[in-house]
């Protein structure tokens, strides 16, 4: 136990933050030994809960002082074990730097910390006619830092970009305990873009204390649609055809018959059973443009085959096709006690090959797969379903999603759209880049974290600079995880 | 044009497919040559002059479409393809990337990448970092490496796409790039008008960001090159407003627009389609490049333009002026070289009143090489510039891409 062999450390994270901001009896603990992704559990050995970027310096100085590696966390959404303490050593939950620090509707930026929940930032801004677009869905509980840390996504990337694409500027702690400011609220800022290398970087270069983002100006006004298609394939080619008609719709999801039959079991929203594949397609922007944009997506799917185009009138209407797409994992439950999400991404032409593979790798493993997912970007969540009681069927889930992210590979696609690599992917990373990448990366990496005491052993295979060795986490079991 | 006799370049080589990039840029690394990367060489004359001898690594031949999958929207091309033939590729297809660059027909991608630049459709289409999606290049050891891939959403491992934009080819050269597309709106027209002052520029400014109207472009200019170009006075200040969707929503948003305009007491309104719109939105666009012993670029809170342009006339030095107003990014082309030296004047005046918008400064074009320090060059507050010199030192760490030009330490 780090604890006890560095006994300074306890007391001196105390003195820089206070005793009740300091965790480290065991039961405490627990609640912190994994995010979202269940299925690989470490303690930290300690739990330190900062208030400002000068505390989170000391701490860090400290670390270094004593030797121990430390990681930050948010609210511990990650998927992919992004907040797992591989290796034990002090956890920095940035959860109290809550505060919105300023909203500039002129300059169009806010200014947060990174224990702001990102939709707190969407409900500080209501009135004002302007919204921070990312929104992934546990946007009620994921935290801006987070966001930032994972380059996160949601429903309405398609049109609106990703994390990265609304991140200004941040105030980060280095590896060393160096506060910097980067960016900020104006654009450009001098030399190379350390923004946009940070965002996404997962918590591994820096410990990110405040985020300049840019705000969007809300729409005037949306069309909603929801298609209903008799094949899978009729329904992605319409997704083609929309975009390659030049339409950019806000969202466009896809949810397949499995997934429709629970739906329909726990919600009764009227889907006909028989119907393989929904779309649920949005349009925003100008009033003026949305009619037409609206008629030409009908005309689209009425051309491939759709049985029906529903579209909603009222506002409440709206949110009742919404709620179809948004209660889908909820339902999820009914079809089975566990199950595990994939998140791979293939070009968008390669749905309805890579849709059928998905099925024939199920039917490999004898196993259930049902699918919702960002169909207008190409990512897919294909949901396994399985007991996790049954040994057999967990070593076959496995397997499966092994096959299914191998797959998307091959179409020239990546393992992970939004969820990130974290510990749950570092294997794949030596099949979807070169030892040359991966030790430009590791480059990267001793740049920023020489030592390699912050967030070790995530990301990349072998992450360690001096000489470290990377732990290597093997994965036995499938977990039961939420999506996107 | 700039040519490479602004660079210390005593031969070229030319490269003819990607292994022989690689080997050249390795023979290079074995005899601990320096090397300046050169795309259309339409920029050379950013960033500092060079003082080492060194030979230019030309990608003029490496400028092949590797795959034009256009219905997924993405393009893989080598980074020495023009900007004009990537575009006529595209809009072949109805797709655009929608970055613009002036001498298009000999600006290269890679160059535009490794420079950052933009246009005025930043403001509604954002910035080339926002269209690369997947990158490739060789660094500093002859040891090539990639980041990204082919598909538009991807967090698998650090973003070298974001790295490498805007790193001048000092991390490596860039050797090829995905990028993902838009489709081209079927119509486009510009508004524009004639603020009486800086302040009415201003509320103007303000009103646009709050009101329904979605432009493309939010350009103001000033100086006796816009006014024989728009009519008017030097000191005039003319207010352009690019729109571009269906032409439903262009006819309303003009309309919109001019209501506004006439709400806040603007009387006259020029309303430009079809080749009148294409050719002021060409000047826009090739105003950079225009000839100029001095040309910089300040980028400040959008709500600062209006005082920063107001600085830069308090020097009293002849320029003139184009704002992508609607970022804060400010172009100033000076008429003469400063004469009370460039360092002085700049670290004087201009600089200063940049930082206090919060904001930075940075020379574009000094083609004289007239003396420049790191400060005048790369001015800033609080630039972690250590930390950019640390990443140099990975990927090159002999020094050997781009030697003294950009921001290290």
């Amino acid at each position: 136990m780090i604890a006890t062999s560095h006994p300074g450390l306890v007391n001196g994270l105390r003195s820089i933050v206070g005793v009740d901001r300091v965790l480290s009896a065991h039961s405490d603990l627990l609640v912190y030994e994994c995010d979202g992704f269940v299925i690989e559990k470490n303690c930290p050995d300690v739990v330190v809960f900062p208030d400002s970027a000068e505390d989170v310096s000391q701490i860090v100085k400290l670390c270094n002082d004593v030797g121990v590696p430390f990681l930050p966390r948010g609210a511990g959404t990650s998927l992919a074990g992004g907040c797992l303490p591989v290796g034990g050593g002090v956890m920095i939950v940035l959860t109290r730097m809550k505060e919105i620090v300023e909203l500039n509707i002129r300059d169009r930026y806010a200014i947060v910390q990174p224990g702001v929940v990102n939709v707190w930032l969407t409900q500080a801004l209501k009135g004002s006619g302007f919204h921070y677009a990312p929104d992934p869905s546990s946007q009620g509980a994921c935290t801006i830092g987070g966001n930032v840390a994972t380059n996160s996504g949601g429903p309405h990337t398609l049109k609106y970009g990703v994390t990265v694409n609304h991140v200004l500027g941040v105030e980060a702690v280095l590896a060393d305990g160096r506060i910097v400011q980067i960016g900020g609220p104006s654009e450009d800022p001098v030399g190379l873009d350390l923004v946009g290398t940070i965002v996404g970087s997962e918590g591994t270069l820096a410990i990110v204390t405040k985020v300049w983002v840019r705000l969007t100006p809300n729409p005037q006004g949306y069309r909603t649609m929801l298609g209903i298609f008799e094949s899978v394939e009729d329904a992605t080619n319409s997704i083609t055809d929309i975009i390659g008609a030049g339409i950019i719709p806000a969202a466009l999801e896809m949810l397949d018959q499995g997934i429709l039959v629970a739906l329909e079991e726990a919600f009764k929203f009227g889907f006909p059973l028989d119907a393989e594949a929904i779309l649920l397609i949005e349009v925003d922007g100008l009033e003026a443009g949305l009619d037409q944009q609206r008629d030409q997506i009908v005309e689209l799917c009425n051309k491939c085959n759709a049985r029906e185009v529903r579209q909603a009138a009222t506002e409440a209407e709206r949110q009742k096709l919404w709620k179809a797409r948004k209660q889908a994992f909820g339902a999820i439950g009914r079809l089975s006690p566990s199950y595990c999400t994939q998140d791979g991404v293939v070009p968008r032409t390669q749905l309805p090959f890579m849709l059928k593979r998905i099925k024939e790798i199920a039917e490999k493993y004898d196993l259930k797969v049902v699918n919702v997912f960002h169909a207008g970007d190409g990512n897919l969540h294909p949901i396994l379903l399985f007991d996790e009681r049954d040994k057999s069927q967990v070593e076959r889930v496995l397997s499966a999603s092994g096959e299914i992210l191998q797959q998307c590979l091959d179409l020239g696609g990546s393992v992970t759209g939004e969820h990130g690599i974290g510990v749950e992917k570092v294997a794949f990373m030596e099949k979807m880049f070169t030892q040359d990448d991966l030790a430009a990366m590791t480059r990267l990496r001793i740049a920023f974290n020489p030592e390699n005491q912050l967030s070790p052993d995530k990301m990349l295979p072998t992450a360690g600079a001096c000489g470290m060795e990377s732990k290597h986490i093997e994965q036995k079991h499938p977990g039961r995880r939420a999506a996107m | 044009m700039s040519t490479t006799q602004s660079l210390t370049i005593t031969e070229t080589y030319q490269p003819t497919n990607q292994d022989e990039l690689v080997e050249t840029v390795r023979s290079c690394c074995d005899s601990n040559t320096p090397m300046y990367p050169l795309g259309g060489q339409t920029s050379l004359h950013y960033g500092m002059a060079s003082k080492v001898e060194g030979v230019g690594l030309s990608t003029a031949e490496l400028n092949k479409v590797i795959d034009f999958p256009a219905r997924d929207m993405t393009v893989t091309v080598e980074a020495g393809i023009t900007m004009s033939k990537l575009a006529e590729t595209l809009a072949a297809e109805r797709l655009r990337l929608p970055v613009d660059v002036p001498q298009s027909d000999v600006a290269t991608l890679g160059g535009v990448v490794a420079t950052d630049f933009n246009g005025p459709r930043r403001y509604g289409a954002g910035t080339v970092r926002d269209y690369v999606i997947g990158i490739s290049a060789i660094d500093g050891t002859g040891t090539p490496f990639k980041g990204g891939g082919r598909v538009v959403k991807n967090v698998a491992g650090y973003d070298f796409c974001k790295l490498l934009t805007g790193s001048l080819g000092t991390l490596g050269v860039i050797s090829q790039l995905t990028l993902k597309l838009n489709p081209i709106p079927s119509s486009f027209r510009i508004l524009s008008c004639q603020p009486n002052s800086l302040d009415n520029a201003e509320t103007l400014l303000a009103d646009l960001v709050r009101s329904t109207v979605t432009p493309s472009a939010v350009e103001l200019v000033t100086g006796s090159h816009w006014s024989t170009l728009l009519s008017g006075d030097a000191d005039d200040l003319h207010l352009l407003v690019a729109l571009e969707g269906t032409e439903l929503e262009t006819d309303w948003m003009a309309q919109q627009l001019s209501q506004q305009w006439r709400e806040s007491g603007i009387r006259f309104i020029q309303d430009l389609t079809g080749d009148e719109a294409k050719s002021a939105w060409s000047e826009l666009v090739e105003f950079p490049a225009s000839e100029s012993p001095l040309v910089v670029k300040a980028s400040v809170r959008p709500s600062g333009v209006t005082k920063f342009i107001e600085a830069v006339q308090n020097t009293k030095c002849s320029c003139n002026i184009q704002a992508h107003a609607g970022n804060g990014v400010v172009i100033v082309s000076f008429d003469e070289f400063p004469a009370v030296g460039l360092s002085r004047m700049l670290l004087g005046a201009v600089q200063p009143a940049a930082l206090a918008l919060q904001g930075s400064l940075v020379v574009l074009s000094n083609p004289s090489g007239g003396e420049m320090t790191h400060q005048a060059a790369w001015g800033g507050n609080d630039i972690p510039f250590e930390l950019m010199t640390s990443i140099k030192q990975q990927f090159d760490p002999n020094n050997l891409f781009n030697p003294g030009r950009y921001v290290y330490v």
